[in-house]
């Protein structure tokens, strides 16, 4: 139970098990902030199944969502915000643990 | 009862190479219009400014208007070209560039209002307009 409860695999973000979000997550990873249409182009999903997951991750504090107008054209960018960057951070050190863990 | 999902050694591997592509990919997608911006922008104001501080009457005029021309038609193309973009335009690494750049240029403008004349000056302030600039360029280019 003790041996079950240390491995690594406790330690990743639960959200960013999600292939969608993780790769929203990664595709904002050195940019910080990109266009809903960048991302969706990045990782090649539909508008829905983006916006879906956007929200999740908006919902948790992940990202930041911000709506502005080109002309009469709205436009939504997505930002990574510090709280969002930090889970990501210790998600990949998690996954890198795992990737190290030989057995 | 243990529900966490088990990631290999191996599926863990995948990811972070999956992420690492994605993240490269769409920083790439998007950054080029900022670099070339800041390379063109380094290029024009550092010839400007040296032409400025040298030059003399007409040959000045010329020198100053073609200036404002290239910066103007510069930031034309970078308005057109970030059209619908996000990246990089809250960023702090994309201010610090401008701000460096703009310190840089103020320093050339001053040896050309306050050192008319001056070769060694002028090339020293024009070189550091284009050193900085280029150097920004460079950042960008390799993060």
């Amino acid at each position: 139970m003790t041996m079950a409860a240390s491995h690594p695999r406790h330690r990743l973000d639960e959200l960013l098990q999600n292939p969608v979000r993780f790769s929203i997550v990664a595709a904002l990873d050195r940019a910080g902030t990109l266009s809903f249409k960048e991302v969706r182009d990045a990782i090649e999903v539909t508008d829905s199944a983006l916006s879906k997951q956007v929200s999740s991750l908006e919902a948790a504090g992940y990202l930041s969502v911000g709506k502005s107008f080109a002309g009469k054209m709205p436009r939504t960018s997505l930002t990574l915000t510090t709280q969002g960057r930090a889970a990501w951070r210790s998600h990949l050190a998690t996954l890198r643990e795992i990737a190290g863990d030989v057995s | 009862m243990d529900h966490t999902p088990t990631v290999t050694p191996t599926e863990a591997r995948a990811l972070l190479d999956h992420a690492d592509r994605l993240s490269h990919s769409a920083h790439n997608a998007t950054r080029w219009p900022y670099i070339t911006f800041i390379v063109a922008l380094g290029v024009a104001t550092s010839m400007g400014t040296f032409a400025m501080a040298l030059a003399t009457g007409d040959a000045f005029g010329l020198a100053y208007v073609s200036l404002l021309a290239v910066m103007f038609a510069l930031i034309i193309f970078f308005v057109i070209s970030i059209q619908g973009r996000s990246a990089f335009a809250r960023g702090r690494r994309w201010t610090t560039y401008i701000a460096s750049w703009f310190v840089s240029y103020a320093i050339a403008l001053s040896v050309v209002i306050w050192a008319h004349g001056n070769v060694l000056l002028a090339g020293l302030a024009s070189g550091l307009v284009l050193l900085v600039s280029f150097v920004c360029a460079a950042r960008e280019a390799r993060s």
